[in-house]
């Protein structure tokens, strides 16, 4: 037989003829012996389907959708049946539109079998079209592939109808959606689902689909969506992940959310919502972690039972911060108090040693192994230079305590020291501190102020010792006493909003008869304190203060940090900030430019909004050329700069384009961006020492302008603050023989080895936290106010006002996985800590974390590190393992039987 | 130190400023020399994002396509920003002051000269073609990165002094095994072997086409394949359809070529295939006769024997080692695979054996129908008597058949090919066959 070729065109050309013909030619050779008995019959029935008698169309029907289902294919080629129907397409469509409407169930059932059809021909919606013909039955007996393109459909024929008219009717688009979204629902396929809803802005019907089973894929499609949705729409995503947590009860989850939304109302909803005692406690764990001030008294979170709520208080007033915190560290054996010369090693310098030279500038070197000593010391209580007694220190009679030993506003900073050292332990700290209020000395009294604000920082201790202790001080005399008290309370009462502070400090904002010195750290107080409050009498205060001052005291580093006080206040608020930008353009042009883009960038700040980036990134691109003695007309670039780090932040893949902006900045930028170039590096990876990362920061920190050099080793302390990384104190060691005869330099050199040893490596200040789902507004405040005032390294961190850094007390939380019984004893349990995986949308359940190595808790993580529980005996009471999270014992665990 | 100081001139990094200013006689240490290719690869990522993030999930959904479209938001402001630069200072005059600078500093004619060694910073040994070494500086405006010992160098005419590199290029072996004129036989060309076409499909070019769908099912692509069955099954063909129709790069390699002259010089070159496979990656490797340096590994007597099996060790680690090969996917073809190592047909490094059996009567009759497509035949030919017939005929067997009956046709100057041609060469070529090849010889 010579077959194929023969049989075949005899009975296709008595149907059919024309278009499909040369097509078919080609394959001919190809059809087996099965294919063609099936192209035969399914010609026939196409035939049929003309036939006048509806039992006859029926019968043809069905057994062609039969034909149709019953077909297997390879994931690469169209079915066998749809392939060979193709060709009649057309065909079909004309019966269809020909069929008696009497015949209504057989128009149906062809309606279906042209919407199959037409999946496999690039038409425009014709899917859809005759979808909406065909019969009412189940979507999902035509499978997965189907739906998926009708889904895609659907959303196109919705675009285009909302287009052409904004109240088109698509009632008969949403009635297939409302069959589409449970097959998705029901068949993992959650993403689709959402994707689809998003799509015809109907996303409300997700919640009726949820369950226990789909709850936790859905929502994290939906957070994870938020980030790069355009804004209203990332709102609603957001809220609906909220209440669909609700639903479930997953108070944790739902709080986090609600933190993410920002909203005061939603946070305490959810509180109050969890009835739970041990829940609650983890809930109050998570709001301490944010720095978020819940009042348990009264409103609506209030909190009935007495000692519930006196433990829920101590939980979120961080009391036991210190206490936790010094259970990891004796944990991890590190208690013991570390000297500057510890982490400089210079014995392990090449080359020329730093100590030598030392002598050029010893009050440097002092003041320096001061904020060392400070940082690496943070929280431990005890260290080897300032907390040590006099008596101690003086075993040879005439030594004079390490204070002492510093100049002016050196002994300033070695004060406040003493309140980095005690950091959190309020009551263990203020005794030490209390000694030195009464010093003759100034310096030493305003650092004893600034001390206690330091201990309080991000603590609320019951007894308020804070306020009682420092608010005498804030009318005195002497300018730096003013600060230190100004900057205590500042950094006190960080995040709380406390109405007290608003009231003693206010004025000083507004009055011109104070310093500016004065009036602006009052501002900078006020912003740490009512931070993303967006305080309206604050703002106004401030405003008038940027106005009234003159133009001599605008040209100050001062006015700079009113400034950023501004954009704190509106940090994260988005438009809200709108009508403050708008007054502050007209201020005077000394300022009024850094003053917008300050705010703008504070406003949007982790938002990753795009068109704000573009808009900084033009103003980075201009080449101003500024006459001499008239640098403020570029110093708005600087913080533009820092303003994209900032947009940036929220997300790595924002993080990481705006690391290729940055390194344009670099190439094209002006001397005044690339200045501040490496401090935006710096805040991208806060506390994360990426090598590629550190290998740009240390290419610029030998840049021969000094200024780009200096500001590099800063950045290079701020990425790998609170690490301990070798490679980065083996780097800094490099840098300190490199600039051993540069004073100012060779101090940021010691001061970035001071943050990279922070807490002994158990410290971190980056304000994302909760597997960086969550930006602490109080932290980054914290840092924006040591990196915005780095603009002018040299009038402010390398000059007088060094204890700035003591802001960064706002920001510090130790990186730790501390586990606790019901009872809040520390419990030593299993747990697997590894690189994070980013695991939205993917198949199954795949594992969260990679490369993990199983310690027993308390254990430090890293950036970029996530945890999970190695053992089924407990259960914790956060699905994000981080910071201090309650176990319960798990009641259907079995101990494994031991020797089996 | 990298592009910024190289751009400022001659001078150690920040020298020159910091003597100003504090007028001592001073100059800080220099920064640690950083030479090699490593430090090349390292240095060209250094730029904080040289790549563009991966972007997860992989599956098709709306978040990937926000994620997509958010990094296309960026490019474009860098385009416009770049843009906007290069208007207002256009880069290329000052680049063109600097060349004729540099080029006045390097002088005519130049010799050439291979890099020995790095000395530090500044200097290094070299040697020309005719002998000697020279200790020599190595200009400043000279890239250092890209310096590394046994490169290429440009040397001034009288000083010697480095004055510039000239780039290596891959290794001339690989080059040569890019296929760059696809050839011409395609998937229609195979008759039969559909369940072989579908395997190789899903097992090597959807990955790479379509990675999302493993994603979707949550399993990991296979690695490779390897095709194995009887002489003439048409192994070799269907990976030249693969060529034929896959846009990847696509490498060819037949096991004999991997087998050189010198110690170590087979794994440099097995290393050297995939180092460029996964440079121009997405790519498929294909070697043929795999079974030349894939055999069983045994106590070898001969250097070249055990050449050979570390030749194997390390196509070995290559499939399946530290390195992790993404968008390379390898083929291998063999007609004897139960002498292969275990090892390297183990799941993990091949993960599909695709089996080319003889073909049966359906596709004999495909394969007749393929070749002798473009023949003229006779009205009495009728091919159904040899597909019908029991000898065992691979598709080389019938390729040749036609061919052989071609020929027949044109000794006779026939210009149509009968059903009596056919029959003769077929009887021709089963008779070669089945004699054997000592026989065979002999006639």
């Amino acid at each position: 037989m010579v077959a194929p070729s023969d049989a075949k065109p005899a009975g296709k050309d008595e149907e059919k003829k024309g278009a499909k013909g040369k097509k078919d030619e080609e394959k001919e050779p190809e059809l087996s012996e099965e294919e063609l008995a099936l192209k035969t019959n399914l010609d026939m029935m196409v035939e049929r389907l003309s036939d006048p008698d509806a039992g006859v169309v029926k019968l043809a029907l069905a057994s062609m959708i039969a034909e149709i289902r019953s077909a297997t294919a390879s994931m690469t080629s169209v079915p066998k049946p749809l392939k060979f129907l193709r060709a009649h397409f057309d065909a079909l469509k004309a019966r269809f539109d020909a069929m008696p409407v009497a015949q209504s169930e057989n128009r149906a059932s062809l309606a279906d079998v042209i919407s199959i059809l037409a999946t496999t021909k690039e038409l425009t919606r014709e899917v859809l079209k005759y979808r909406l013909a065909g019969s009412p039955s189940d979507l999902d007996i035509w499978g997965h592939e189907y739906i998926r393109h009708l889904s895609g459909e659907i959303a196109e024929e919705f675009r285009v109808r909302r287009e052409a008219d904004s109240s088109a009717s698509v009632d008969d688009l949403m009635a297939l959606v409302k069959q589409i979204v449970p097959y998705h629902m029901t068949h993992n396929a959650e993403p689709e689902a959402v994707d689809l809803l998003l799509e015809v802005e109907s996303l409300d019907l997700l919640e009726a689909h949820v369950d226990e089973k789909n709850f936790g894929r859905t929502c994290l499609y939906l957070t994870s969506c938020c980030a790069y949705l355009p804004e209203p729409d990332d709102a609603a995503v957001l809220r609906l992940a909220l209440r669909i947590y609700r639903a479930q009860g997953k108070h944790h989850d739902a709080l986090r959310v609600a933190l993410r939304l920002n909203s005061r109302e939603d946070v305490e909803a959810v509180f109050a919502g969890c009835a739970e005692p041990l829940a609650k406690k983890q809930l109050a764990y998570l709001l301490a972690r944010h720095g978020f001030a819940l009042n348990l008294e009264e409103g609506s979170a209030a909190v009935e039972d007495d000692d519930l709520r006196e433990s829920l208080r101590e939980i979120i007033s961080n009391s036991k911060l210190s206490e936790h915190y010094l259970a990891l560290a004796r944990d991890l054996d590190v208690v013991e108090a570390k000297t500057p010369e510890d982490v400089y090693k210079t014995h392990l310098t090449e080359g020329r040693a730093p100590a030598g030279a030392a002598a050029v500038d010893s009050a440097r070197a002092n003041l320096a192994a001061t904020f060392v000593n400070a940082f690496v010391n943070a929280g431990f209580g005890q260290d080897k230079l300032v907390t040590v007694s006099g008596g101690d220190a003086g075993s040879s009679g005439e030594s004079v305590h390490w204070i002492f030993k510093n100049k002016d506003h050196g002994k300033m900073s070695a004060t406040a020291s003493l309140g980095l050292v005690t950091l959190w332990d309020v009551e263990g700290g203020l005794p030490q501190i209390d000694k030195y209020l009464y010093s003759s000395d100034n310096y030493v009294v305003a650092g004893a102020l600034l001390a206690i604000g330091v201990v309080n920082a991000c603590v609320q201790n019951e007894n308020d010792p804070a306020f009682a202790l420092i608010s005498d001080y804030v009318s005195n005399e002497d300018i730096n006493i003013r600060t230190g008290a100004i900057l205590g309370l500042g950094l006190a009462y960080a995040g709380t909003g406390r109405e007290e502070v608003c009231e003693l400090l206010s004025p000083l904002v507004v009055d011109t008869e104070v310093a500016v010195e004065v009036s602006a750290f009052a501002a900078l107080a006020l912003g740490l304190v009512f931070v993303s409050t967006g305080r309206e009498d604050v703002v106004m205060s401030i405003l008038q203060a940027l106005m009234s001052r003159s133009d001599v005291e605008l040209a100050t580093p001062y006015a700079k940090l009113l400034c950023l006080a501004l954009g704190q206040l509106f940090l994260g608020r988005q438009e809200l900030a709108e009508a403050t930008t708008e007054v502050a353009r007209t201020l005077s042009d000394r300022i009024s430019q850094f003053a917008v883009v300050t705010l703008d960038s504070c406003a949007y700040a982790g938002t990753g909004n795009v068109l704000k980036i573009q808009g900084l990134l033009a103003m980075c691109g201009e080449h101003i050329t500024a006459e001499e003695g008239a640098t403020h007309q570029t110093s708005h670039q600087g913080a533009a700069v820092l303003g994209l780090a900032l947009i940036a932040m929220a997300e790595p893949l924002g993080g990481q384009m705006a690391g290729r902006l940055l390194e344009h900045l670099l190439q094209y930028g002006d001397p005044t961006v690339r200045r501040a170039v490496p401090l935006a590096i710096g805040l991208l990876h806060t506390g994360n020492p990426d090598v590629l990362v550190m290998d740009t920061l240390s290419r610029l920190s030998h840049d021969q302008d000094a200024e780009t050099a200096n500001n590099a080793i800063v950045g290079l302390g701020f990425l790998g603050a609170g690490t301990n990384n070798a490679r980065l104190a083996g780097l800094l060691r490099g840098l300190a023989s490199y600039y051993y005869k540069e004073p100012t330099a060779l101090f940021l050199v010691r001061l970035s080895q001071g943050l990279v040893h922070m807490g002994k490596g158990l410290l971190t200040i980056n304000p994302y936290h909760t597997d960086r789902q969550l930006c602490s507004g109080v932290a980054l405040a914290g840092v924006l106010s040591v990196l915005f005032p780095c603009l002018d390294l040299k009038a402010t961190i390398g000059g007088k006002h060094h204890y700035l850094l003591y802001c960064l007390a706002a920001a510090a939380k130790p990186r730790m996985l501390l586990t606790l019984d019901p009872e809040g004893r520390p419990l030593p349990v299993p747990c697997r800590v590894g690189t994070a995986v980013d695991v939205v949308a993917q198949a199954g359940r795949p594992k969260t974390i990679t490369g993990f190595q199983t310690h027993t808790t308390p254990v430090l993580l890293g950036a970029g590190e996530r945890a999970e529980l190695a053992t089924e005996e407990w259960l914790p009471l956060s699905p994000v393992l981080e910071g201090v999270v309650l176990c319960a014992k798990n009641p259907d665990y079995v101990e494994m039987e031991e020797g089996k | 130190m990298g592009q910024n100081q190289s751009a400022q001139g001659p001078g150690a990094p920040g020298e020159g400023k910091k003597d100003q200013e504090k007028k001592k006689k001073y100059e800080p240490p220099a920064p640690p020399p950083r030479v090699g290719k490593k430090q090349k690869k390292r240095d060209t990522a250094a730029s904080l994002g040289a790549k563009l993030p991966t972007v997860y999930p992989t599956a098709k959904c709306k978040l990937r396509l926000l994620k997509l479209e958010r990094i296309k938001d960026y490019l474009l402001m860098e385009e416009e920003f770049v843009q906007n630069q290069e208007q207002l200072k256009p880069q290329e005059e000052r680049n063109e002051e600097d060349r004729s600078k540099v080029d006045d500093l390097r002088g005519t004619p130049l010799s050439v000269g291979t890099l020995e060694e790095i000395i530090d910073e500044n200097h290094a040994i070299v040697s020309s073609s005719v002998g000697p070494e020279y200790y020599v500086c190595i200009l400043s405006f000279v890239d250092k990165t890209q310096l590394e010992p046994g490169c290429s160098v440009l040397l001034h005419y009288k000083s010697m002094s480095v004055v510039g590199i000239l780039s290596d290029e891959t290794d001339p072996m690989v080059s040569v095994m890019k296929v760059e004129k696809a050839p011409l036989e395609s998937y229609a060309d195979v008759g039969g072997l559909e369940p072989q076409i579908q395997e190789i499909k899903e097992a090597v070019e959807l990955p790479l086409t379509h990675p999302e769908l493993y994603e979707d099912i949550g399993i990991k692509p296979p690695k490779g394949v390897i095709l194995y069955g009887e002489p003439g099954t048409g192994k070799t063909l269907l990976a030249k359809a693969v060529a034929n129709s896959t846009s990847a790069t696509f490498l060819r390699v037949v096991g004999s070529e991997l087998i050189q002259k010198y110690l170590g010089d087979g794994p440099k070159l097995v290393r050297e295939l995939f180092r460029v496979a996964d440079e121009l990656a997405p790519s498929i490797v294909f070697i043929d006769e795999i079974d030349a340096i894939g055999t069983k590994r045994y106590d070898a007597h001969s250097g070249g024997e055990r050449e050979i099996q570390r030749t194997m060790l390390e196509l070995l680690n290559q499939l399946d080692g530290f390195d992790s090969m993404s968008d390379v996917k390898v083929i291998m073809a063999t007609n004897r695979i139960e002498s292969l190592d275990p090892a390297l047909i183990r799941p993990g490094r091949i993960d599909r054996k695709i089996e080319f059996p003889l073909p049966d009567a359906k596709t004999k009759r495909r394969i007749f129908g393929i070749h002798t497509g473009r023949m003229t035949l006779s009205e009495d030919v009728n091919l159904e008597e040899f597909v019908m017939a029991k000898d065992e005929l691979s598709g080389a067997d019938i390729k040749a058949v036609c061919t052989e009956a071609g020929l027949l046709a044109l000794r006779e100057r026939r210009m149509r090919v009968t059903q009596a041609d056919f029959r003769k060469a077929k009887e021709k070529v089963l008779y070669k066959k089945k004699e054997g090849v000592p026989e065979g010889l002999y006639m």
